[in-house]
C-alpha cells in the first residue's frame, strides 16, 4: 500500500513538474498589450525618472503595459548580445550607445526593420541622426533604419578654468584651430607646475591615447582625422579609403601630433593604458587641466558641488580644423531598436513612435538634465531651456551635438569599423611611435594595412 | 623499509583501494530504487538545463572552421596565447608552492598564528572587483599610492608599471596570486592537519625529525592534494579575467590579453559572440586534457588526501 501511494505521489509530482515546464511558454508569451523593454540605467538618477516617466505616460495613454528593466550600461551591451546570439529576446531595447550591437546585427538581418517608425519624424531629424540609425542588411541587401533614434551625444572639452587662471592664462585666448587650441595647455601646465609641490604632476592634457579602452581612444582619433581634413576614411557607402593621399597625410599628421603632446611630457604617462573610467577620475581629481570625452557626464557627476559645477567648470565646443574652417562634431545616436524574434512588435513600434514625438522626446531629455542632446533641431530653437543660460554647459553642448555641424559615426557605414575600433588600431599606432620608436609612417602604414584586411572581409556586393 | 614508510604504505593500501563496483544503480532495488530517481531527477534537470545545454549551445556556437581562420588571421591571437601559458604557469604554481610552505607555518598551534590565518584570509573574502580596481589605481604610475609612497619616502619617481607589457603581466599575475592564495593555503592546511598523528609518532620512533619527517612523512601524503588542487587551479586560471581585465585592462596595446578577456572583447566589444566562444574553445586542447587528468586523480584518490 506504501509502494502504491509512492508511485502515485511520484507520479503526480513528476506530472506537476512536467505541467509547470509546458505551462512556461504560456506564461512567458505575455499579454498582446504588453511589452519587455530593457533600458540602460542613466548615468544620473534624473535620466532614470524621466524614462520612468515616459513610460508611465505611454501606459495611461495608450492602455499597453511595458514591463521595463534598466540595467548599467554594460550589463545591457552583454545582455543584449547574449539574447540575440541566444534568440530569447525582449521586445525593444533601449540603449544610450548602441554602435557594438547594432552594425553586426542589422548586418545578420537579426534586427527588425524600423523605418516606418522613423518616417514619422523623419522630416524633424538632423540627417547625422537618420545616418546613425540606419544599417546595411547584408541578407536584403539594402541599407535601412534599425534605431529609432531619439538622443544624441557629442565630445565637448572639458576644462577645469579654474586652474586655466590659476597659470596666468584666459580662455578667451584659447586659439582657434585644432592644433594651435590643444598647444594652449602645454604652457598652462609649465606655469602651473612652477606655482610649487601641489602642482608637481599636474599636466595640461588629457589626451585619451589610450589602447585599453577603445571607445574614447576612437573616438579621439577620428576627431583629429576630421580636423586635419581626413574625416572620408569611411564613407557612407562603407568604403574605407586609406589610399586617398589627404586620408594619409590627415592620419600622418594626426598621429604625430598625438604621440608629440605625449613624449612632450603634456599628457599623464599612464594614458597609454587608462581604462574608460580613468580619464574621468584624473579629470575629477584635477590631475589635469583638460579632458575631451563625451557627453555631460564628467561635469554632471559633479553636480552637487556647487563650487565646481558652477565657478571652476567650463566646457568648450570644437575649435575650427586646422584649415580653419569648421569642424564637424561626430556624434552617436541611442534609442530603442527591436531584435527579430520579439514577440509585441506592434506594441515596441507604437511605444517608439510615442517616445520620437518632439514633445515626449523633448520632455525626456530635460528631464535627464541635457546629458544628451535632441536629434531635432527645432526642439532646440522652440525650448528655451537648451539655450538658455540657467546651466553653465547646455548651451554651449547643444550648439555642438544639434545646432553646429555634424556628421555621423563611422561604425554604421560599415560594420568593419567596429572591428577596427575593437583592435584600436589607431592608437596602437600611436604606441608603435611611442614606445617601440617606429616612425609616423611606418606606425601609419602597419594600422592602414590592418584596417584594410578587416575591411576586405566586408562585402556590401 | 622503516616502521614509518610500512604504516603509509599500509594507510595508502587502505585508504586508497577502490570499492567493489555493484553496478550502475549500486544495488539499490524497488521502492527504494523510484525514490532515488524522484530525488536525482532535478539534479539531472539542473544538470542538463545548466550545465550540459550551455556546453552544447557553446560548442555549436564556435563550431564553424571559419571562425578559427579568422582567429588564427588575428595578429593578437599568438600573444594571447603565450601570455595566458605565463599566467597560468607562473600564476599556478608559484602560489601554489608559497601556499604549501604556507602551511608549514600556519600549522604551527600558536595563538597569533591563528589570529594572523584570519588576516591572511581576507583578501580571499574581498569582493575580487573592488580589489582589482584598487590594485590598478595603486599602480598608477603618476599619482598611485606605490609611487606616491616612494616619491614620498625615497624622494624617486618610479615607473609607469603598466605602460610595460611584462610589469603588467606581472602585476596580473601578482594580483590573482594576491586573491587566491589564502584559498588554496586554507584547503593545503587542512589537508595537512589531517595527515594522522601516529605517522609522525611513528617516524619520531625511527628517528625521522624535521626536515626527513617531511619529506617521508608530509611530502608523500600530500603529494596527492596538492597535484589535485594545482589540476583545479589550473582550470580556473585558463578562464580567469577578472585579473586582467580590471588590473591591466590587456594593455598597454594589448599585450597582456589572456584568452579569456579576448574571449570576452571579441564577444561583447566587436560583438561577435562566436569568435570569443571560439577564442575559448581554442584552450581546449589544454583544458581538456587537464580535466580528464583531474577527473582521474580525483578517482583514484577516493579518501586519500
Amino acid at each position: 500500500m506504501s509502494i502504491v501511494s509512492r508511485r502515485l505521489l511520484l507520479t503526480g509530482s513528476l506530472g506537476a513538474v512536467a505541467a509547470g515546464t509546458l505551462s512556461r511558454p504560456y506564461i512567458a508569451n505575455a499579454a498582446a498589450g504588453t511589452a519587455t523593454v530593457w533600458a540602460t540605467q542613466g548615468f544620473v538618477p534624473a535620466e532614470d525618472e524621466a524614462f520612468r516617466k515616459t513610460v508611465a505616460d505611454y501606459e495611461k495613454l495608450s492602455g499597453n503595459k511595458i514591463e521595463l528593466s534598466s540595467m548599467p550600461f554594460m550589463a545591457l551591451n552583454q545582455k543584449s548580445i547574449s539574447a540575440l546570439t541566444s534568440g530569447d529576446v525582449p521586445d525593444l531595447i533601449f540603449h544610450d550607445a548602441p554602435t557594438t550591437i547594432l552594425p553586426q546585427n542589422a548586418w545578420n538581418d537579426k534586427l527588425v526593420d524600423v523605418s516606418d517608425v522613423v518616417e514619422t519624424q523623419k522630416s524633424k531629424m538632423t540627417e547625422s541622426s537618420l545616418l546613425n540609425s540606419s544599417f546595411y542588411n547584408s541578407v536584403t541587401k539594402q541599407r535601412s533604419y534599425y534605431l529609432c533614434c531619439v538622443k544624441q551625444g557629442a565630445t565637448p572639452f572639458h576644462i577645469w578654468g579654474d586652474l586655466v587662471e590659476k597659470a596666468g592664462f584666459k580662455l578667451s585666448d584659447v586659439p582657434k584651430t585644432w592644433d594651435k587650441y590643444w598647444e594652449f595647455f602645454k604652457p598652462v601646465q609649465t606655469e602651473l607646475r612652477k606655482l610649487g609641490s601641489q602642482y608637481r604632476k599636474i599636466y595640461g592634457i588629457g589626451l585619451q591615447i589610450t589602447t585599453v579602452g577603445p571607445n574614447d581612444s576612437t573616438n579621439l582619433f577620428n576627431h583629429f582625422m576630421i580636423a586635419n581634413g581626413g574625416k572620408d576614411i569611411v564613407t557612407s557607402d562603407g568604403k574605407l579609403h586609406t589610399a586617398d593621399p589627404a586620408v594619409r597625410a590627415a592620419a600622418e599628421h594626426s598621429v604625430n601630433f598625438m604621440t608629440g603632446l605625449y613624449k612632450d611630457g603634456f599628457v599623464p604617462p599612464e594614458a597609454l593604458s587608462w581604462n574608460d573610467a580613468d580619464d574621468n577620475n584624473g579629470y575629477h581629481e584635477k590631475l589635469f587641466v583638460m579632458d575631451f570625452d563625451g557627453t555631460l557626464s564628467t561635469e554632471l557627476a559633479s553636480i552637487k558641488n556647487e563650487q565646481a559645477y558652477w565657478h571652476e567648470m567650463v566646457v568648450m565646443g570644437l575649435p575650427n580644423g586646422n584649415d580653419g574652417k569648421p569642424m564637424p562634431m561626430q556624434t552617436g545616436a541611442g534609442g530603442g531598436f527591436i531584435p527579430k524574434g520579439a514577440k509585441n512588435v506592434a506594441v515596441a513600434k507604437d511605444f517608439m513612435k510615442y517616445f520620437m514625438q518632439p514633445d515626449v522626446l523633448n520632455e525626456n531629455l530635460k528631464g535627464g538634465l541635457g546629458r544628451w542632446v535632441p536629434p531635432m533641431v527645432q526642439i532646440v530653437k522652440d525650448d528655451p531651456f537648451w539655450l538658455s543660460s540657467n546651466d553653465p554647459f547646455r548651451k554651449v553642448y547643444v550648439e555642438e551635438g544639434t545646432l553646429g555641424p555634424t556628421i555621423a559615426n563611422y561604425y554604421g557605414y560599415n560594420p568593419a569599423y567596429g572591428q577596427v575600433a575593437a583592435e584600436q588600431l589607431w592608437t596602437q599606432a600611436c604606441a608603435e611611435v611611442i614606445k617601440n620608436g617606429a616612425t609616423v609612417q611606418a606606425a601609419v602604414d602597419k594600422a592602414f594595412k590592418r584596417a584594410e584586411e578587416i575591411f576586405a572581409k566586408v562585402s556590401f556586393s | 623499509m622503516s616502521t614509518t614508510q610500512q604504516a603509509v604504505a599500509i594507510g595508502r593500501g587502505l585508504i586508497g583501494r577502490r570499492p567493489v563496483r555493484r553496478g550502475w544503480f549500486g544495488g539499490v532495488h524497488g521502492a527504494d530504487y523510484v525514490w532515488a530517481i524522484a530525488f536525482a531527477l532535478p539534479y539531472a534537470a539542473i544538470f542538463l538545463a545548466f550545465v550540459v545545454y550551455p556546453i552544447c549551445f557553446g560548442i555549436w556556437m564556435g563550431s564553424s572552421l571559419a571562425l578559427y581562420q579568422e582567429l588564427f588571421s588575428d595578429p593578437r591571437y599568438l600573444m594571447t596565447v603565450a601570455n595566458t601559458l605565463i599566467y597560468v604557469g607562473i600564476g599556478v604554481n608559484l602560489k601554489l608552492f608559497v601556499a604549501f610552505l604556507l602551511t608549514g607555518f600556519f600549522i604551527r598551534k600558536s595563538w597569533w598564528t591563528k589570529a594572523l590565518l584570519v588576516v591572511f584570509i581576507l583578501p580571499w573574502a574581498t569582493p575580487a572587483l573592488p580589489a582589482y580596481i584598487s590594485i590598478h589605481w595603486f599602480l598608477s604610475g603618476t599619482w598611485g599610492l606605490l609611487n606616491s609612497a616612494l616619491y614620498d619616502m625615497f624622494n624617486i619617481d618610479g615607473p609607469i608599471y603598466l605602460n610595460d607589457r611584462w610589469m603588467g603581466l606581472s602585476a596580473n599575475i601578482g594580483a590573482y596570486i594576491w586573491k587566491t592564495l589564502p584559498f588554496w593555503t586554507v584547503i593545503l592546511l587542512a589537508g595537512r592537519m589531517s595527515v594522522p598523528q601516529e605517522l609522525y609518532e611513528a617516524a619520531a620512533v625511527d628517528g625521522a625529525t624535521g626536515l626527513r619527517r617531511f619529506k617521508h612523512v608530509t611530502l608523500p601524503l600530500m603529494a596527492n592534494l596538492y597535484l589535485v588542487c594545482t589540476l583545479l587551479d589550473m582550470v580556473f586560471a585558463l578562464g580567469d579575467f577578472n585579473s586582467t581585465f580590471f588590473v591591466s585592462g590587456g594593455g598597454p596595446a594589448m599585450s597582456t590579453e589572456v584568452l579569456a578577456t579576448l574571449g570576452i572583447r571579441y564577444a561583447f566589444t566587436l560583438g561577435v559572440p562566436n569568435l570569443g566562444v571560439a577564442t575559448v574553445m581554442s584552450a581546449l586542447p589544454v583544458l581538456l586534457p587537464l580535466v580528464i587528468l583531474l577527473m582521474r586523480k580525483l578517482r583514484m584518490s577516493e579518501g586519500q588526501l
